[in-house]
């Protein structure tokens, strides 16, 4: 059963930040592909008096591809991902993601914003666009600031974003050149499961020496998170199969994951390694 | 890919015009254009919508129920509680089909002290929408006091486990005692022991249970619901106190059972309700309620001990089996019997002990799931044959075949299955099917793995089964059949329209066929046990041939002839031979029925019918015959991460005879998805009898990004006790994917996972575990 709930569908961005500045005391959520909400009120975990429809308010769709940055609306789907070449050309990792994540029905309608704003510690975009260094726009009736995507998480299911905001956009520097940039997610099945353990690097090098590092870790913390204590083993290095083995085991240790029904601990801690160890040695052995 | 054998020595003389084709099933064109309306489709004026409250510990004392805020409620009609509904219990199967021990552990219909598992219901509610049901839901207040419970099998047995009921938890016990084990093992080169654990299952079909109820005007409760079972009608009548006659059930096109809708699921509720308020009542379980609301298969501990010669001889088998049965006993001494029979699989052993026991835990109950017992048994003898074929260094398809039961040898039971014993061909088909081996890469590595099977088709004999079907030609040359047998999604409808029209010589387009009413069509038993295709496919095909047997009688008056001169296809008769010599079909009906010649037939189709199995020895008849198949898959292995992929999946079935080798693939291709999420990914995790695993984003089946493309081989060796020689695939096409998927893993990587289902984590430990020692 679903309790009930006041519905606004604005028509524009404005409508939408002011439909969520007048809450009036009550629980005012704003509501996008409805794939994790609608799930979340039929479990009685959220109880919205009221919701706000992004779907209309057209301001959040879009991309542009600028020469220093792409930048996407929040209302994008993961199907648009999906279907957009220049995507797939500058970030490879989230196409990886988009890929693997969810079934047909899901793609279609779960959005980029909303996959970060649900703020479950296996959300499969997330770990691609940390490695992007991605920026979030958060948006008020009052006022616009951006945000270090890395900076957004505070805490299991806890954000910096506070409840008048919207994710307006998101967007990220290009990939400076012989960078890659992957995704990996394992899962108990192929299509549509819950993430057990997701790792995304990007490598950047120059040189011979590997001048960035990038690693984003899914499902094995309270958040999605850096594992900065990896990145910094491997970047300004020329890497090494010994290196890489010291950047997975940092990975492996940084990381703070639970037994749950789809994993144990150990077991992720065990991929985590694997995966990274894997993914950074991959990324070196195509760019170096 | 389909590829079809047929033995070319029982070929001779048999030609079939539309037996054996792959014809669009009379359901399809419905069903793909969304005219079909299933059980859940069905709404009355003035319904009711109901709503089953359960209880969420699952072992208890229900110290507290109150429902009167709910039933102040405006809008609800009705709240009934075991107040209402004393002393009655919701049998579970048709008489007959109960097992040992049954006194007083049939489940109550709601649970009046006692909570034996979670999600056993406390409370019905009737009320004007779904919504104010979904209310009065919350306001029932209920206190449960924990008692200790029982969760594992083994613990259950125990002295001084927690009793679920009864004087022990030992629910059915069976036992095997062939030859001389002793003897056996005495004269093994090597002796190999191995425990194999089996685990829960969910049915996961597509329709949640669901049905819509109404007292008639003759005071009948009709229920339309969506069930293998309409003869359920006598325990509904039973539990509600009617006379049998007045419970009339209407089944519809079933949105899949494989056996979780052969026990009662939602009927009694329905018909308690209805009978109470006067209205009608519809009740839809959600996708949460089904995960609660049915029996799961049951998992199995299964310890192996064969003795054999250095070149492979099985000299002796010693199996033990525990079955976790669950809170209420339901199926499972059945399920127990069907693994004890199965236990040596398709092998010849002589020297046999096999002893099985269904234990009740304070799980979920457990009951029929395709392969009944017999898959479970499948999934150990199978593993247990590539350990012994590895142990010894012999070529694992070699084993099998220096061990593979003969046609005409006797089984486990002592029975001398009555038809041909395909294995060999099957494997040798399966495994070349598997073709070059995929290349490994890094961390990836592939393995092969093979498994043969052998599964009953028919129920049980000595439950005495029969099977009743009418067959009648219209005067305009259509022809009706009416059966009760419920269509489960296989095509079992459309099988009988395509026997009955191969009798009578009209296309399939000319048959309509009336099924599932308990009160108007032929009663055809269950849509269980692989059986509705051999019993009521025989019964179709006694009556069509009565029916053609007059209808030639009078053709060959006609054109005097001898009657078995006559032929009749493609809507006309005529003379063999002498084809000039021809009518139209629809002319002879005519004459048939202005001379008043009964163009219409009723037949009963009668199993082999014998005692229970000794006792003592197990020995004795104990199906009316068996299948006989192989499953062969390739898998990669990613050693890091412990995932498997299904690279080639390779079924060949000796089938006996296709009636729609369509739908014969279609069991197949669906057996091989439902084995290989059962072998690799489906699991249900219960804590302290909770189910922490209650949905689809928990419980996982195989997808289409997860399934290869599946190969199927149908063998004919049209030997089979069904109609025209068949035997069956429902059952079968699962029964050996899961152990072959084993077998491929433990060959790609050198070490076997002894639990399924196989998950990444638990091959990563066998890994780990191999490199440590
Ligand atoms: C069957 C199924 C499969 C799934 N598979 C995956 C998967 O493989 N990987 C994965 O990561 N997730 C998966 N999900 C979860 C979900 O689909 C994704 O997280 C999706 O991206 C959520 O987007 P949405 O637009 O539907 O969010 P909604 O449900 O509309 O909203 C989610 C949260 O975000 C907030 N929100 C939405 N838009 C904004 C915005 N612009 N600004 C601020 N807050 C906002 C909402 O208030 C809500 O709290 C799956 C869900 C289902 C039901």
């Amino acid at each position: 059963m679903y309790a009930p709930f006041e519905l606004d569908i604005p028509t524009d961005l404005d409508g939408a930040l002011a439909a969520l500045a007048n809450g009036g005391g009550k629980t005012v959520l704003p509501i996008a592909g409805g794939t994790n909400l609608i799930v979340d009120i039929r479990a009685k975990r959220e109880r919205p008096d009221r919701m706000v429809g992004l779907g209309e308010v057209d301001e959040l769709l879009g991309m542009d591809f600028g020469p220093e940055r792409i930048a996407i609306g929040g209302r994008t789907t993961v199907s648009d991902l999906l279907r957009s070449p220049e995507i797939a050309q500058a970030a490879p990792s989230l196409i990886d993601a988009a890929r693997l994540f969810g079934g047909l029905m899901v793609r279609n309608t779960g959005t980029v914003a909303g996959n970060i704003a649900s703020g479950s510690p296996a959300a499969d975009l997330v770990p691609p666009l940390l490695v992007l260094d991605a920026e979030l726009t958060l948006a008020s009736a009052s006022a616009t600031r951006t945000l270090a995507l890395d900076d957004y998480y505070l805490g299991y299911k806890q954000d910096a974003r506070r409840p008048d905001e919207l994710i307006t956009r998101i967007s990220w520097p290009r990939l400076p050149e012989n960078s890659a940039n992957t995704f990996y997610k394992l899962a108990r099945r192929k299509g549509d499961a819950i993430t057990v353990t997701g790792v995304a690097v990007t490598l950047s090098v120059t040189d011979g020496s590997c001048t960035r590092a990038r690693i984003a870790l899914a499902s094995v913390a309270p958040i999605v998170r850096r594992v900065k204590e990896a990145e910094a083993v491997l970047e300004g290095e020329a890497l090494t199969p010994a290196l890489i083995d010291e950047a997975a085991t940092a990975a492996a240790d940084a990381c703070t994951p639970i037994d749950d029904i789809r994993a144990s601990a150990g077991y992720r801690r065990h991929t985590v390694q694997a995966l990274t160890r894997r993914l950074v040695t991959q990324a070196w052995d195509r760019l170096a | 890919m389909t590829q079809t054998d047929v033995d070319p020595g029982t070929l001779a003389n048999v030609q079939f015009r539309q037996v054996g084709k792959p014809l669009t099933r009379t359901d399809a064109p419905g069903k793909v254009t969304g005219r079909t309306p299933y059980a859940g489709d069905y709404v009355m004026p003035n319904m009711l919508h109901m709503r089953v409250v359960r209880a969420d510990i699952a072992s208890a004392r229900l110290a507290r129920l109150d429902v009167s805020k709910a039933r102040a409620l405006a809008g609800v009609a009705c709240v009934l509680t075991a107040d209402e509904v004393t002393d009655r219990t919701a049998a579970t199967d048709i008489p007959g089909q109960t097992g040992q021990k049954r006194l007083d552990t049939d489940q109550p219909i709601l649970v009046k002290d006692r909570v034996r598992y979670f999600g056993e219901p406390l409370a019905l509610i009737a009320a004007e929408t779904r919504d104010i049901a979904d209310h009065a839901a919350e306001l029932i207040e209920f206190e449960l006091e924990p008692i200790p419970g029982v969760y594992d099998p083994l613990e259950a047995l125990k002295p001084g486990a927690p009793l679920v009921y009864g004087e022990d938890n030992i629910v059915a016990e069976r036992k095997i005692r062939k030859g001389d084990v002793e003897a056996g093992f005495a004269r093994a080169d090597l002796v190999v022991g191995n425990t194999y654990k089996t685990p829960f299952q969910e049915h996961a079909f597509l329709e949640p249970e669901v049905g819509l109820a109404w007292v008639d005007e003759n005071d009948v409760v009709n229920i339309r619901v969506s069930t293998q079972v309409i003869e359920h009608f006598r325990p509904i009548a039973d539990a509600i106190g009617v006379p049998h006659n007045k419970v009339r059930v209407r089944g519809a096109l079933v949105g899949g059972g494989f056996g979780g809708k052969e026990d009662l699921t939602v009927e009694v509720y329905l018909a308690l309700l209805a009978k109470q308020t006067g209205r009608p009542v519809r009740l839809e379980y959600s996708r949460e309620d089904s995960f609660v609301g049915h029996g799961k298969r049951h998992p199995f501990i299964l310890t192996y001990r064969t003795g054999v010669t250095k070149d492979g001889k099985i000299t002796a088998l010693d199996v033990q089996m525990i079955a976790d049965a669950g809170a209420y006993v339901f199926l499972s001494p059945y399920v127990v019997l069907y693994a004890l029979v199965a236990a040596p699989g398709p092998y010849r052993v002589d020297n046999l002990n096999v002893f099985a026991q269904a234990v009740a835990t304070n799980n979920m109950y457990t009951s029929a799931f395709r392969g009944f017992g017999a898959l479970q048994a499948c999934t150990a003898y199978e593993q247990q044959m590539d350990e012994i074929a590895n142990t010894l260094g012999i070529d694992r398809l070699e084993l099998r075949r220096r061990n593979f039961l003969k046609t005409g040898e006797p089984m486990s039971t002592g029975f001398v299955p009555p038809s041909a014993i395909w294995t060999e061909q099957c494997a040798e088909k399966a495994w070349a099917g598997l073709g070059e081996p995929s290349p490994e890469k890094g961390p990836i590595r592939t393995g092969r793995g093979l498994a043969c099977y052998q599964q009953s088709y028919g129920r049980l004999t000595f439950l005495h089964d029969t099977s009743e079907a009418w067959v009648g030609v219209e005067m305009d040359g259509t022809v009706v059949v009416r059966s009760g047998v419920t269509d489960i999604g296989a095509g079992q409808i459309s099988a009988l329209g395509q026997i009955a029209v191969e009798v009578l010589g009209v296309t399939l387009d000319n048959v309509v066929i009336y099924n599932s009413d308990s009160a108007v069509t032929p009663l055809a038993g269950t849509t269980t046990a692989t059986r509705a295709l051999y019993m009521t496919g025989n019964a179709a095909k006694q009556a069509a041939e009565g029916l053609r047997a007059r209808l030639a009688e009078r053709a060959a008056q006609e054109f005097g002839a001898a009657p078995d001169e006559i032929d009749m296809a493609f809507n006309e008769v005529f003379v063999i031979d002498r084809p000039e010599q021809r009518m139209p079909l629809v002319e002879l009906v005519r004459t048939c029925a202005a001379e008043g010649i009964h163009r219409s037939e009723l037949a009963i189709f009668r199993a082999p019918f014998s005692d229970f199995l000794d006792p003592e020895t197990g020995q004795g008849q104990a199906h009316p015959d068996y299948a006989y198949g192989a499953h062969a898959v390739e898998v990669s292995v990613d050693v890091e991460t412990g995932e498997v992929e299904v690279l080639k999946s390779i079924a060949a079935h000796d089938v006996g005879q296709c009636i729609n080798p369509a739908a014969v693939e279609g069991q197949i291709q669906g057996g091989a998805q439902n084995g290989q999420g059962y072998a690799l990914s489906e699991e249900m995790l219960y804590e302290e009898g909770r189910l922490v695993t209650p949905s689809f984003s928990e419980y996982l089946m195989p997808t289409a990004m997860d399934m290869p493309n599946v190969e199927c081989i149908i063998l004919e060796s049209r030997s089979g006790v069904g109609p025209f020689g068949a035997k069956g695939i429902g059952e079968p096409a699962m029964t050996a994917v899961a152990p072959a998927i084993a077998n491929a893993v433990a060959d790609a990587i050198g070490v076997r996972v002894f639990e399924m289902p196989i998950t990444p984590e638990r091959v990563v430990t066998a890994l780990q575990q191999r490199d440590a020692s």
